[in-house]
């Protein structure tokens, strides 16, 4: 299995498995028959804390464009629409999240999946991806510090 | 003459909707006794030109005026302001519940704000008071009227005021009729009042109701936020703005605004655009602009960014008017690059901060 790659945010570090691809708006996709299976990144996951709540607001096997909304997510720290990472299909959720979220958090990179896709992007390699967290985190910093100073 | 008297003026929501209607009606009923107070009732506010008798009578109410509308009392009160019905903002205590907090936060913002806003540069606003209120701020027609009550009582300890002088001045026929509420509610019974597409525009006008107005589009600008900034005038391709004689932008030519297109008011870097129809309560016109304590995540989890939407919602109404798409090509804002220079902290106190405030 390829290495595992780790980015630091501050003291807390996120590991970013090697054996599956990524999306920019922090989800993994792993090759699964027909598709892929997706789910939060650590780096998500860390964002968002407990999750509380989520709600899907496509059916299953829906084409679906990048960028579409495609559902609802609420943790203990925040609040976010949900996106489809790339064009492609929806294929099915993670029933068992419905009724009970807290997989995302414990395990978010295995029965914490949520949802299977079908896609012919491009996607992103472990080293991309933390390449990625790295150029954006100052940025994110400064996106919750303002909110947090707003709000 | 009589005691000053406050003037208040119902402007009916668009379409049928039975329960606006029976509130607007207890409201109007209830005040028609009041010998403190005169009502008269108007179409909605949007939709009235400003050449349209119910606007005509607005400009001519010399003092005070408590305006109930379906509308965010923000869009209320820039809605009358484009059509010289202007005055100080009267502090109402009646709104939504849930906006409190952001109230307070509204008002700390605003004192160490030293942004120039257009309002500054204005003179002759009468010094009279407008009320401006939500007529969903409250369900029942005893919140608005215990509001409207005290707000008379405020108003007649208040000294003489100039604005008086029009007061006296003999009111143009066409006026009368709303000085007649209660025959206007019998003549519009179930129809509201003024509304061409719900109502039956072919049965006989009668001389006690206003003439009848058409659904609108088109955004109304609020001068104390406004800088002045002309990004709407560069980002609109439709030729909705331009600016007036003292160089301020001003909302031109409104008919050539797409209806249901928001673009500009996302493109707006203040936040002073408001399309009062719209289904987001930001750009409809709703105070604060975050709502609660928990952060959003949408922009890092893919969300289109508001210049982005704009540009789309652009794209779509020049491609129905056989135009060419321009995407982000064409009269974007340069200011994405400005906020680099914010303090930055670790994560984690960020994330302790959180704790402390929820």
């Amino acid at each position: 299995m390829p290495d595992e790659l780790v980015f630091m945010m501050g003291q807390y570090a996120a590991k970013i498995p090697g054996d599956r691809s990524y999306a920019p708006n922090h989800l993994w996709l792993k090759p699964i028959d027909g598709g892929y299976q997706v789910g939060f990144t650590a780096y998500s996951v860390r964002l968002l804390q407990d999750v509380y709540f989520l709600e899907w607001s496509i059916d299953p096997d829906t084409r679906v464009r990048k960028k579409q909304s495609i559902g609802e997510i609420e943790s203990s720290k925040a609040l976010s629409t949900l996106y489809a990472p790339f064009e492609g299909r929806v294929i099915e959720f993670n029933e068992s999240l419905l009724s009970d979220p807290s997989a995302i958090n414990t395990d978010g990179y295995g029965r914490g999946w949520l949802f299977t896709f079908e896609t012919d992007a491009e996607l992103l390699d472990p080293a991309a991806y933390v390449k990625l967290l790295e150029a954006g985190w100052e940025d994110t910093q400064r996106m919750i510090k303002g909110q947090i100073n707003e709000g | 003459m009589p005691a000053k008297k406050l003037t208040v003026v119902i402007s009916q929501g668009q379409g049928k909707n039975p329960a606006r209607r029976n509130l607007e009606e207890d409201i109007a009923a209830a005040l028609i006794m009041d010998p403190d107070v005169d009502v008269s009732l108007v179409p909605h506010l949007y939709d009235m030109s400003r050449d349209h008798t119910g606007m005509l009578f607005l400009r001519s109410v010399p003092g005070d005026l408590v305006v109930l509308s379906w509308l965010y009392p923000r869009a209320t009160r820039w809605i009358l302001d484009r059509s010289d019905v202007s005055g100080q903002e009267g502090i109402s205590l009646l709104k939504d519940e849930d906006a409190d907090d952001e109230e307070e936060f509204q008002e700390a913002a605003a004192k160490d704000d030293d942004k120039d806003r257009v309002a500054a540069h204005r003179n002759g606003v009468p010094k009279r008071k407008i009320y401006c209120i939500d007529l969903r701020a409250a369900s029942g027609s005893k919140p608005f009227l215990d509001e409207i009550r005290r707000i008379a009582r405020e108003n007649t300890v208040q000294t003489f005021d100039l604005m008086q002088w029009i007061q006296g001045t003999p009111k143009p026929q066409q006026l009368e009729r709303y000085l007649h509420p209660d025959r206007m509610l019998a003549a519009s019974k179930a129809t509201p009042l003024g509304d061409e597409e719900n109502g039956s525009a072919t049965s006989v006008a009668s001389p006690d109701l206003p003439e009848p107005t058409k659904r609108r589009w088109y955004p109304v600008i609020d001068y104390s936020r406004c800088t002045n900034c002309m990004e709407c005038l560069d980002f609109c391709l439709f030729g909705v703005y331009g600016v007036d004689g003292q160089e301020h932008i001003l909302v031109e030519q409104q008919d050539n605004c797409k209806k249901g297109c928001p673009a500009c008011s996302r493109v707006c870097p203040e936040n002073a655009i408001i399309f009062p129809g719209h289904k987001t309560a930001a750009i409809a016109g709703a105070d604060g602009e975050v709502a609660g304590l928990k952060i959003d995540l949408s922009r890092l989890f893919g969300a289109p960014n508001a210049i982005e939407l704009a540009a789309e919602e652009r794209d779509a109404e020049l491609v129905a008017d056989g135009r060419t798409a321009v995407g982000l090509t064409v009269g974007i804002p340069k200011r994405q690059t400005e906020n680099a220079a914010k303090p930055k902290d670790a994560l984690d106190a960020l994330m302790d901060g959180l704790d402390e405030l929820m």
